[in-house]
């Protein structure tokens, strides 16, 4: 539809058109733009979140770069996102094999099943996932117990990994020891199937049509070249898409860390992520103007990777 | 490609298919193990879980009483973010619908400055926003209400919901708003008779994504809300979690209970819901 143009003059007898924009507008200016240039001015402040404030210059900023805490945190989530973008093949190869499924039916039921999980609030299944990960009655060690896989485990601990935080006896514990946060982070959701991702491949793959299977069948493809020549073309827009925002929401997200392990990060520190050192630094020790000062250098590095996304990655329509 | 996909089913001619149901049947037995485990162990007390964690128990045996602690133990919860996510979604909706109508009709002087003002929040990253946010709200007198968390959930709605609903109001046939036009329609009629009427596929998907989003909510209200009697589900399950004596079929019980709201909306909404989820993941 093409929309109608108001000149500037005309505009001065409609200006109550305006008034359908303005509430939309105030809540933006208000809860978005505001405290963002909030952040932005109070990072340059030794700040308490009240009236009283004192000028610092570059200081937060310097003192970011001194923060071990902060890079740790930062090598991490560095870990974490490499995790998560191996974590992505699951959804890609149960996409494909549903879409392979000769019966629409099955299909039908397949998908249904795959989005069970969504219907489970997300705060809940991560609790349940903690449960799991319960040392003494949490049903992971009371699955390795029973599968004997954890002799497995201590002997892998005893020859390569040298961690010593497996033995026979003792119940292990997941979230509680240094060594095991990260893998525990990174075990967490397993298979790791993202029902909305799945959703979205199997729409793309939906495009293809039978004489395109036909066609790779007389050249003789494979399986694994018509994944790599016909199916993943087609959905790899989409896995770029899928890609970068799980990059930018590893890097910006705490609450996992924060549900699983407290906001501390868990023993030793070890799960601390960048975005729940900002939380714990302005909520539990109370320096706003460091916290912001984080939160800058974050919204940087999530900018920069936004740019980057738009530029390359995103293609529109 | 191929413009009308063909219905026939498109993988793998040839043999049958038995090895893909095994693998399929595999992976969706481990991603659903954590809903059948809510499930079978909120009928369970202590001795029964701990006696057999893994099996469910025979209907006779069902402690049902799990599910009426469960209520109590976050049926408040449950009311606190219905009323938040319903008063949310419904404001938020109402004033992005406004926008949206004002976008997708007209060209105004200083628009296109405006619908800037608008696409920018889409690109840029809220993450620092948490810790002002709390400053302001504390200067706005708004800790520890519920208020609090429905600005937040408008304000934090309009960005995508003006950019997906001008798109949809664009594509509604001019003729329509033209022959209101002539019939004296004022602005507001016509949202009413045209634009509500005819965008109801999307502001059900939008309505379904806000609520969603309410549902999960944990961590502004988290910072916001202090007394018991006004947390929301999100906070309420984070204390349940921290408690020291664990009851697990009473704390299941409580879990399926919260995700009950979640799986009526499914059944009813089936495509809605699905149609919702992959808008979301667009939203970047």
């Amino acid at each position: 539809m093409a929309r109608i143009r108001i000149s500037a003059r005309k505009a001065l007898h409609e200006w109550k058109l305006y008034l359908f924009v303005v509430p939309s507008l105030l809540m933006i200016a208000t809860f978005s733009y505001f405290p963002a240039l909030s952040a932005v001015y109070h990072s340059f402040f030794d700040w308490g979140g009240g009236e009283y404030k004192q000028f610092l210059g570059l200081g937060n900023y310097r003192r970011l770069f001194s923060d071990p805490v902060l890079w740790g945190a930062f090598g991490t989530i560095g870990i974490l996102i490499i995790a998560n973008i191996f974590k992505m093949i699951p959804s890609i190869a149960i996409a494909v094999l549903v879409h392979r499924l000769k019966s629409d039916r099955w299909q039908y039921w397949y998908r249904v099943l795959l989005v069970i999980p969504m219907i489970v609030p997300g705060l809940v299944t991560l609790f349940i996932w903690k449960f799991f990960f319960d040392p003494t009655s949490g049903l992971l060690n009371a699955f390795l117990d029973a599968t004997h896989l954890k002799s497995v485990l201590i002997e892998l601990d005893r020859e390569v990994l040298h961690w010593n935080v497996f033995a026979e006896g003792i119940p292990i514990p997941w979230l509680g020891d240094p060594k095991l946060i990260v893998p525990s982070l990174i075990l967490w959701g397993f298979p790791w199937i993202g029902a909305v991702g799945v959703l979205i491949y199997l729409a793309g793959l939906q495009s293809i049509g039978t004489e395109v299977y036909e066609a790779a069948e007389i050249d003789g493809a494979s399986s694994l070249d018509k994944f790599w020549y016909v199916e993943l073309p087609l959905i790899l827009t989409q896995v770029r898409i899928n890609l970068v925002l799980l990059v930018i929401g590893t890097l910006q997200g705490f609450g996992l860390q924060f549900l699983l392990l407290g906001n501390s990060g868990g023993a030793g520190q070890a799960g601390m992520v960048p975005g729940l050192w900002m939380f714990n630094k302005a909520f539990i020790a109370g320096e706003f103007g460091y916290a912001c000062a984080i939160g800058m250098l974050l919204f940087v590095f999530i900018l920069v990777l936004t740019y980057f996304n738009n530029k390359y990655v995103r293609v529109d329509k | 490609m191929n413009p009308a996909p063909s219905p026939a089913p498109a993988g793998g001619r040839e043999g049958s298919d038995w090895l893909k149901h095994a693998i399929i049947i595999a992976i969706l037995c481990i991603e659903l193990l954590p809903f059948y485990m809510m499930l079978q162990i909120s009928v369970k007390d202590n001795t029964s879980f701990l006696a057999n964690p893994w099996l469910p128990l025979p209907p006779g045996e069902w402690n049902l009483g799990n599910l009426v602690s469960g209520i109590r133990l976050i049926g408040p919860y449950i009311a606190n973010t219905v009323f938040v996510a319903v008063s949310a979604t419904g404001a938020s909706l109402a004033l992005a619908l406004l926008g949206a109508y004002f976008f997708a009709r007209y060209q105004m002087p200083f628009g296109r400055l405006l619908w800037a003002v608008f696409l920018v929040l889409m690109l840029m990253p809220g993450v620092a926003n948490i810790v002002p946010l709390f400053a302001l709200l504390k200067g706005m007198g708004l800790l520890n209400s519920l208020n609090a968390l429905i600005l937040l959930g408008v304000a934090g709605g309009q960005v995508f919901q003006v950019f997906l609903l001008r798109n949809f109001i664009e594509d509604i046939p001019k003729d329509l708003f033209e022959a209101a036009e002539i019939d004296g329609a004022s602005h507001f009629q016509q949202l009413r008779s045209i634009v509500i009427p005819m965008s109801g596929p999307i502001i059900g998907t939008l309505a379904i994504l806000g609520f969603l989003g309410a549902w999960n909510d944990f961590m502004m209200p988290l910072i916001i809300l202090r007394d018991r009697e006004l947390f929301t589900l999100g906070v309420g399950l984070i204390y349940l979690d921290g408690e020291y004596v664990k009851k697990w079929g009473e704390i299941m019980a409580a879990y399926l209970i919260a995700s009950i709201p979640l799986i009526l909306i499914f059944l009813f909404t089936m495509k809605l819901f699905i149609r919702g989820l992959s808008a979301g993941a667009i939203k970047g």
